[in-house]
Formats: structure tokens, sequence, C-alpha cells
């Protein structure tokens, strides 16, 4: 029973990290790398603010996820907006976000150290009992939150105006741009959203468990993980990938030994994308175009 | 002197690594952030044969290219499957479990506590032990490297790889093996990586995980592609300039404390900025372009 309550935990976890990551993904199609970054820098501004400024945790909290989206408009802006306009290839989006990632990383190392930070505003708390096992309050509350929070992105995508839009560009950025859809403004929404969400599941991170400057790179693996595994544009998909993933960690840790959890990972990644590269639920990828 | 001789070993070493990943990258147009791993698989083979077994400096680096190159290979064959970023997360997923078998494997790798006490290598008798005869043997290596390279990309084999980077379904069309190619490239870029491997256990006599992360692959590729990728002289460039650079920074009087930080940040800077404004690198010719705007 505990297991299952922590195999919950770790895939709401992903779940964010996955969600904002597949928006990006299958919006502007490329690997944002940097995308790991922001998921650390959204703990490290937390911490920032409630530790060293002394501010509540909630709204260090808020003020946070709010610098992140701001950071991912920010990359867009400087950088990805005018790749786009010299129609520049993917891997080129590729190595730039590792690069930028690289930076960022650096950054917050030097500011703050390599050793392991804790965001946990007081001593550890007993979880409340449930059926027999224990979930702290933290837990209890980064499940309701991401489930939420997909929810609402869900309800957004579909019924809101710039939703839509986003929908549209993900589809077919040309045909969107000549039914005067400003593709432009719809990825500052996407890179916004999807690094927000990055950021808030640093936090909850941190909140359980403690953060390091190098966590972002696993954190962002597990999380593409899951959308392959899951499949891109595939919101249940994601889901059950990041289920699926939470549960072999879990069970890799009980059965083997938690050193060994990150290569039970990409073994799963390296036989979805030899076996089913288009994940449980996505569309067929077209293999050569010419 | 001595730490004159030293930038340049790693110099040379860098140099074997940035020739044989730019026949991956710059070549056949494969992007693969895994060459830190057949680095390390490299230096591990012959780190392990040197302790274990006691064999000669020249046998272990054979051993090194042939089990990396078959690995290499192993790698290589997703690449037949999947195509662009799919096979950049491949690649990537093979250097974190690459990483962390070496670094869980304990009783074979020694874990996080590496591997110490790896012996000079003789040669036929011949010790090298001083700096100078090191560098000198690194050199004959990186020489064997480039003109190796220069062999491929002048032969046959050389111009159906390009043709491959530049537009996979012609070369297909025109009835080459393109499945086979991508793999035998992809072995033979790693074989060439456990050089430099074999050559690095040897020197610093010491290895542990934390040299072959996925960092160090990062920085690999930051070489070929700010020297240029696809030119044979693109990465010999850009190993000289992302070696000294950092080194640079010891000079101006930065505390050790951040150098390292900082080192990261510069390269990661020029890699933004080359991408951005000059992704064919310094001299090289391809820049990742788009298939439909080479026309």
């Amino acid at each position: 029973m505990q297991i299952l309550i922590n195999i919950l935990v770790t895939a709401s976890h992903i779940l964010l990290i996955a969600t904002g990551f597949s928006l990006i993904f299958y919006t502007a199609r490329f690997f944002h790398f940097a995308h790991g970054i922001i998921f650390v820098a959204g703990a490290y501004l937390a911490f920032f603010l409630s530790t060293w400024l002394n501010m509540p945790l909630a709204v260090s909290i808020i003020l946070s996820i709010i610098l992140c989206a701001t950071i991912g408009c920010l990359i867009e802006l400087a950088i990805y907006r005018p790749l786009r306009k010299k129609k520049s290839s993917e891997l080129i989006f590729l190595l730039v976000s590792l690069g930028i990632y690289i930076i960022l990383q650096n950054i917050i190392s030097m500011v703050f150290g390599d050793s392991t930070k804790i965001l946990r505003p007081n001593s550890v708390t007993e979880g409340i009992a449930v059926l027999g096992s224990r979930i702290t309050p933290i837990q209890l509350t980064s499940i309701f939150v991401s489930l939420t929070l997909i929810g609402i992105l869900v309800l957004f995508l579909n019924r809101t105006k710039i939703g839509i839009c986003i929908r549209a560009v993900a589809n077919d950025s040309d045909l969107a741009n000549i039914s005067g859809i400003s593709s432009r403004k719809v990825f500052v929404w996407v890179f916004g959203i999807g690094s927000a969400l990055a950021g808030l599941a640093g936090i909850l991170v941190a909140l359980d468990v403690d953060m390091t400057p190098a966590m972002g790179m696993n954190a962002l693996m597990l999380g593409v993980v899951a959308v392959i595994v899951g499949g891109v544009n595939s919101l249940p998909g994601i889901a059950l990938g990041a289920l699926l993933l939470a549960t072999a960690q879990h069970l890799g840790i009980w059965f083997i030994g938690s050193q060994w959890q990150d290569t039970i990972i990409f073994v799963i990644l390296v036989l979805f994308l030899l076996f089913r590269p288009e994940g449980f639920f996505g569309k067929k990828i077209k293999s050569a175009t010419v | 002197m001595e730490y004159i001789l030293h930038i340049l070993i790693l110099i040379g070493i860098y140099v074997i690594l940035a020739e044989s990943l730019n026949l991956i990258v710059g070549y056949t147009g494969l992007l693969s952030i895994a060459h830190a791993a057949f680095y390390g698989v490299g230096a591990y083979v012959a780190a392990i044969m040197a302790l274990k077994v006691g064999s000669p400096f020249l046998l272990n680096t054979i051993c090194a290219v042939v089990i990396s190159g078959l690995l290499g290979g192993l790698v290589g064959i997703p690449s037949l499957r999947i195509k662009d970023h799919y096979f950049v997360i491949a690649t990537f997923a093979f250097q974190i479990i690459a990483f962390s078998i070496l670094n869980n494997w304990v009783s074979f790798t020694g874990g996080p506590m590496g591997l110490p006490g790896i012996p000079q290598p003789s040669i036929f008798g011949w010790v090298i032990s001083s700096h100078i005869e090191f560098l000198l043997l690194v050199s004959v290596f990186a020489t064997l490297t480039f003109w190796i390279c220069q062999r491929i990309i002048s032969s046959p084999f050389g111009r159906v790889l390009t043709a491959i980077r530049e537009d996979e379904v012609f070369a297909l069309a025109a009835g080459k093996n393109v499945a086979l190619y991508k793999v035998a490239v992809f072995a033979i870029g790693s074989g060439m990586a456990a050089i430099a491997g074999a050559l690095y256990a040897h020197y610093i006599s010491f290895i542990d995980p934390t040299s072959f992360t996925v960092m160090e692959s990062i920085f690999i590729i930051s070489i070929v592609i700010i020297g240029g990728a696809g030119s044979l002289w693109g990465p010999i460039i850009g190993a000289v300039l992302l070696v000294i650079l950092p080194e640079v920074l010891r000079f101006v009087g930065m505390p050790s404390s951040i150098a390292a930080n900082m080192r990261q940040i510069l390269y990661g800077g020029l890699l933004v900025a080359f991408m951005m404004w000059r992704p064919q690198g310094l001299i090289g010719k391809y820049g990742f372009k788009l298939e439909d705007t080479k026309k």
C-alpha cells in the first residue's frame, strides 16, 4: 500500500514535467532540453525567496512559478524566435537548448553551491494515516495539484480562444498562420505555460524530497520518457506513461536497488523507441518525407 | 613546461574524440550525445586489462577499440528505425545507462571510487614515463586518427555518408544500403573514441565515472560544432580553442571554486552563439540545414 502511494506521488511529479514538455514539443516541434533546468530554477527560486528573502512559502512559490514562466517566454523571445526566423533545423534548436541548459545549471550551482538544499518549511511531519500507510500533506497536495492543473489545461486547450490557437499551430503552423493566427504569440504562450508547469514540478519535488542543481537532467528525461512511452499529444497516454515509469522506478528500487533506477527507465525508453516509437496512444510517426 | 605539455596532450586526446565524432555528426548527420560513453568504455577496457590481466598497452588499446566499436554498432542499430531528435534521445539514453553501469558495477569498475594505479604504457619494452614521450604517443595516435578520417572521407564510403547527410531518401534511391552505412560509421567513430579513452586512462593513471558524463559528451559536441562540423580541420581548431580558453580563465585570476562552472558556461554560451549566428562553425561546411532549404 505504501508503495502504491509513493508511485502515485512520483507519477504526479513526472506528469507535470511531461505535460509541459509535451505541450512545447508538440507545438514547437523540437526537444526543449532547457525545460529540465526551468524545473530546477523553480525549486531554487522558491528556496531563494522563502529562505534568503524570508517571504512566506506560499507567496514565494507563486512568485517563482511566475518567474519560471517569464524565463520560458524570454528564452523563446530572445533565442528561439530569431532561430525560427532563419528556418533553422530541429537539431540546431536541440543544441541551443542544451547550451541554455548548461549555462543556467552552472549559474544556479555558482549562486547556491552544489550541496543538497531542502525547501521543507519545518521538520519532517508524520504523515496522515491512510489504509495502514502514510502520506504527508505535501504528497497529498502534489497529487491533487497536478491532477487539477492537468484538468485545467485540458479545458484551456479545448475551450479558450488561445487554447484553440495553440492546437491549431501545433497541428499545422503554416495553415494556422494563413487563417490569421499569430503563431509567434502562440509560441510565447506555450513556453510560458510549459515553463510554469516545469517550475511547479520542481517546487513540488523539492518540497517532497530535496534539490541539487544537477537534478534537472534526470527529471527532464523522466518527463521525456513518459511522453515517448505515452505518445506525444495524448494526455491519457502521458498519464499512463508517468504511472508506468513511477511503477518501474519503485518496483526497481524494491527488487534490484535504487542505484539502477536510471538504467531501468532508459531500458524502457530504448525498448519503446525500438518497437513502438509512437507510444501507447500516439499516432504513427511519419518516417522519411521527401 | 610540464603544464604546457599537459595541455598539448589533452588537446591531442580531444582531437581524437572530436575527429571521430565528426565522422558521425559532421559527415553522416547523426547527432550523438553518447560519445563520452564510448570514450569511457575505451578507458575502462584498457584500465581493467592493464590492472587485472597486466597486458601491454597496444593490446589494451586494440581490445578497447574492438569492444567499443561493437557497442557502437549496437547503438547505431536504433538509427535504422528512428530519426533526428528521437535518435538523439536514444544516444542520450545509452550515455546515461553507460554512466550508471560504470558507477554502479562496483566489483568490476570500482564504482564511484574509480580505478587507481593504471600503469604507464610500454610499447615493445619502451616505457613511456615523461610528459614529452607521452605527447609523442598521443600525437602519433591523433595523426593516425586524422589520417584514417581523411581516407574515409575521400573514399566512396565517405561520399555515401555525405549523401546520407544531405538527402537520405536520395541515397536510398541510388541503391545504397543506408542502414548498413549508418551502423558502420557509428561503429568506426565509437571505436576511435576508445583510442582516446585508452590513452587517457594510461596518461592520468586514474579513472572514475565522472570523466565520462553527459556534460563531457556535450563538450565534445561543442568542440566539433564550434570548430566546424563536416570539415577535417574544424575539430582540430575546436579542440585547440576549447581546451585552451578555460585555461585562460585560470590566468585572469578566477578562483578555482567557480572556474569549473565558468568553463561550462563558456562553452554553453559558445554553443548557443555559434548555433544562432554561425551554425557551420569556424571553418565547417555543414550547418544542420533543413532539407528543403538546401536546394
